[in-house]
């Protein structure tokens, strides 16, 4: 055996493996996001979907081609965000939104917060499970405790500021809390507060999250999941929600999701009408799909953001008015026209344009190269300084991006030296305070209590500069314990002016949701949160 | 010629053992963690001690090997960090579709290198080799993700003679199957048709000029004959054993032409779970590359005694 033929065989084998695993990285529901990505447009639509007046047609398979494979359909384990394209469309949660993000019923028809440490959900009969069971208080219980009991979940940590639940009558249940904590909603909104059939997880098992047959009570019912393949769901006959003319929803037999990890095919695919809905597309192809009369293209804003960590804890951006200057002299119109294809909108602060206590007439701080030198003079360094800015290796859009901030910043005297790592080092070395600045994003929640309150608070967990402003702790504290919507929006808008002054991170620009159709898709809700829900949507035959 | 066989069958375990030790360390050296990966940044200290420990990445590496090893041994690859699903499901899920497209893309890339490496032999001079040389110059350099988008964007969306990837199983519309598989098959099978056509031309162009071509020539043998049983038969050895590490290159190609062409297989597999540091899966995917490598090697050196009488794998007395 010539075992050196073996090894020169094995050899770039193993070269690629290490190669795909240091440029890994997926799409997560919840983690920092690597500079530049996602593709949306200047925001000039309206969330919601567009009304035409034209007369739904029932019946029909909807094809939608996702950027990548789903990794678990059970909402208890699911972590990708791409897993909740599928389960919104088979399961529904206790609470829904609308296109403000105000919360709205869904299987939870009203609740009460007047106990601050509780919340009473009173629940919507005559639901059922997709495996026949029925939908009521115990189930809702049983969902409930599951995430509490499980500390390998992702769920756990969201509901940590529930202490227990319990059941008050068939139809009501009772959520009781550490202490207020009204982001709750927003958490059961999403899969926190997904409702699963107990019996449909129980005759399952371990299976359930790979093969969830009649788990949901939502618009369609699971059929197959067929791995990096299909997702294949159906119609559910009974379901709870209707049109306004008072028609069964959804109007949809089927939709098929079907993953294309590359986008230029996902396009091809969309252009060649072998899938109907693309989640995203090339930022440089925008303008041609909306030139395309056959496509659809629409845009609102969303809430990620993109942006630069500074660390206050240590030398120079343990100085203010340096972190200021850095600020000012950072032209944030061009660099959302060169390097994102003019896609998304210029951030002035934390909260973002869809946000409760998003103040359009604050402008936060934008470029301004005067300010910036007078900033540099103010804060003893009037003929500027240099300092490091990690960004992700690999992109050559990070990487101008990089190099445009560099130019920007040399042009008031300020030095960049850029530091390319591999994308977790990056997080890794961010997170331990082992940095100057880093361009590290942040994909976003419904709740701008889940932007700020970790990032900004002064032992939050994710305020990786060591910012801390007592006013800031104390406006972000007040946002999270009330549950008056008016005394929240004010927290809020306060918060946002006190970081956006303080600059721990330098707001550059927020994200848009896109919608990425043919124009046979007709009355698209189209949603900040990015989330694809069918069930109000028809497609037209020709 | 049998004890050669088992003899090199047996050597590949303990190969493949050296390959998954290395393994083993090297992917929980990359930066980044399966917890991590799989509970998010807003996970407690005391969610991730939790799922570390049910995981077993608590204990340490030698330990975790061994206890893993051990499964193996008895045919439990474990099951999947990502979704839980038993890591043999996944692997039976996606292998045939790899080696559809594998075989596929072996053939065509032997099927079209042959008569073309032959053409640009004889007609080395003349405008046929010119344009043989030219395919094997662009096929060389072009890029699988290239090569791929510029056939789905030539033929799927300005001529519309070929769906743009996706993968329809050959049980449900076995047509449908057929045609989704010609663009990725090409993609994957050119670059080594192009090296393959490159070395029969040449090879061609050695053996032609040797003493027993001539020999044959003398013998007043028909010119076909010459070529086809003297000179061809002899100009494939070198071959056989480029096409025999270019399975090795068939692996690495499907990581790419299979994201490009939405194929469900090992490739994407392989991928998703690297990226999400899904250790048992990895581990369990280069075990079988390795196999293959292995197995391919094997193939290549009892291809050479058929081809070359003068190899030999049985001992001769005396």
């Amino acid at each position: 055996m010539d075992s050196r033929r073996v090894w020169t065989m094995l050899l770039p084998l193993a070269l690629l493996l290490t190669m795909v695993a240091c440029g890994g990285g997926e799409r997560q529901g919840a983690r920092a996001t690597a500079g530049p990505g996602g593709a949306g447009a200047a925001a000039t639509a309206t969330a919601g979907a567009v009304q035409t007046g034209e007369k739904p047609v029932r019946g029909g398979t909807l094809f939608i081609g996702l950027a990548a494979d789903i990794s678990n359909l059970d909402p208890l384990r699911s972590n990708l965000f791409v897993d909740r394209l599928v389960q919104y469309n088979m399961y529904d949660s206790l609470v829904s939104i609308n296109e403000k993000l105000e919360i709205q019923p869904a299987l939870a028809e009203s609740w009460d917060t007047s106990d601050p440490k509780a919340v009473v959900f009173r629940l919507r009969r005559g639901v059922k499970f997709h495996d026949g069971t029925e939908f009521n208080a115990e189930a809702v219980r049983w969902n409930i405790q599951r995430i509490l009991d499980d500390k390998t979940s992702p769920r756990n940590s969201e509901l940590a500021s529930v202490a227990g639940v319990e059941v008050v009558d068939p139809y009501t249940v009772k959520l009781n809390l550490k202490e207020p904590f009204a982001p709750l909603f927003s958490l059961l909104v999403d899969r926190a507060g997904m409702i699963v059939s107990p019996a449909a997880v129980q005759r399952a098992g371990a299976d359930y999250t790979r093969n969830p047959v009649g788990g949901g009570t939502g618009p369609f019912r699971f059929v197959e999941w067929k791995k990096d393949e299909r997702i294949v769901l159906e119609r559910n006959p009974d379901y709870w929600r209707k049109d306004k003319d008072g028609n069964p929803l959804p109007y949809l037999d089927r939709v098929v999701f079907r993953p294309i990890p590359n986008e230029e095919t996902r396009l091809a695919n969309l252009r060649t009408g072998e899938i109907d809905v693309s989640d995203g597309a090339p930022a440089k192809d925008v303008e041609a799909i909306k030139k395309n009369p056959d496509l659809i293209y629409r845009a609102i804003p969303a809430f990620a953001r993109d942006g630069i960590w500074l660390n206050a804890a240590i030398e120079p951006f343990n100085n203010k008015a340096l972190r200021q200057a850095v600020a000012y002299a950072i032209n944030r119109e061009e660099i959302l026209k060169t390097i994102f294809f003019d896609i998304g909108v210029v951030a002035t602060g934390p909260v973002a344009p869809p946000h409760l206590g998003f103040d359009p007439s604050f402008k936060g701080i934008q470029y301004d190269p005067a300010k910036a030198k007078e900033k540099l003079a103010e804060g003893g360094r009037p003929n500027g300084f240099s300092f490091k800015l990690g960004i992700t290796a690999g992109s050559p859009q990070t990487q101008l991006y990089g190099e445009l901030l560099k130019d920007q910043l040399a042009k008031v005297g300020i030095q960049v030296e850029l530091v390319q790592q591999e994308f977790n080092k990056l997080v890794s070395d961010t997170q331990n305070g082992n940095f100057q600045a880093s361009l590290i994003g942040w994909s976003g929640r419904i709740d701008p209590d889940g932007d700020m309150f970790a990032h900004f608070t002064c032992t939050g967990n994710f305020n990786y500069g060591k910012y801390c402003n007592p006013e800031a702790d104390k406006a972000l504290q007040e946002g999270r314990s009330t549950f008056d919507v008016e005394k929240r929006k004010a927290a809020y808008q306060r918060a946002n002016r006190i970081i956006a002054d303080d600059v721990p991170y330098i707001f550059i620009r927020n994200t848009v949701a896109t919608q990425v159709s043919t124009a046979k898709v007709r009355n698209y809700l189209l949603m900040p949160d990015q989330i694809m829900r069918f069930h109000e949507v028809w497609k037209r035959s020709s | 010629m049998t004890q050669y066989i088992v003899r090199r069958v047996l050597i590949m375990f303990p190969v493949a053992f050296l390959v998954t030790v290395f393994l083993f360390v090297l992917i929980r050296q990359t930066p980044g963690d399966p917890v991590l990966v799989r509970l998010g940044e807003e996970a407690t200290p005391e969610n991730r001690a939790a799922l570390r420990h049910e995981l077993g990445l608590d204990r340490p590496v030698a330990v975790q090997y061994v206890k893993w090893l051990g499964r193996v041994l008895r045919g439990d690859f474990g099951r999947s960090i990502r979704n839980n699903q038993p890591v043999l499901d996944a692997l039976a899920e996606r292998l045939p579709k790899t080696l559809e497209l594998g075989l596929v893309a072996f053939a065509y890339s032997v099927g079209i290198a042959i008569p073309l490496g032959t053409l640009g032999a004889l007609f080395r001079r003349g405008p046929i080799g010119l344009a043989a040389s030219a395919f094997t110059f662009a096929g060389v350099s072009m890029p699988n993700f290239f090569l791929g988008t510029l056939l789905i964007l030539f033929l799927s969306v300005k001529l519309g003679w070929l769906p743009p990837g996706q993968y329809v199983p050959f049980s449900e519309d076995p047509l449908d199957n057929l045609r989704r598989l010609i663009m990725p098959a090409i993609t994957l099978g050119t670059a080594g048709a192009a090296v393959n056509m490159r070395l029969i031309r040449s090879s061609l162009l050695d053996v032609i000029v040797q003493d027993y071509i001539r020999t044959a020539r003398a013998k007043g043998l028909p010119e076909r004959l010459v070529f086809f049983r003297h000179a061809l038969r002899n100009a494939l050895i070198p071959v056989v054993t480029i096409v025999g590490i270019q399975v090795g290159a068939l692996w690495e190609g499907a990581f790419v032409t299979e994201t490009i062409f939405a194929w469900p297989g090992v490739g994407r597999l392989t991928i998703n779970s690297i990226s999400g540091r899904d250790y048992p899966v990895v581990q369990a995917v280069v075990l079988i590359a390795a196999f293959s490598f292995m197995l391919s090697s094997l193939l290549v050196d009892l291809a050479y005694a058929w081809l070359d009488p003068r190899i030999s794998y049985v001992k001769r007395r005396g």
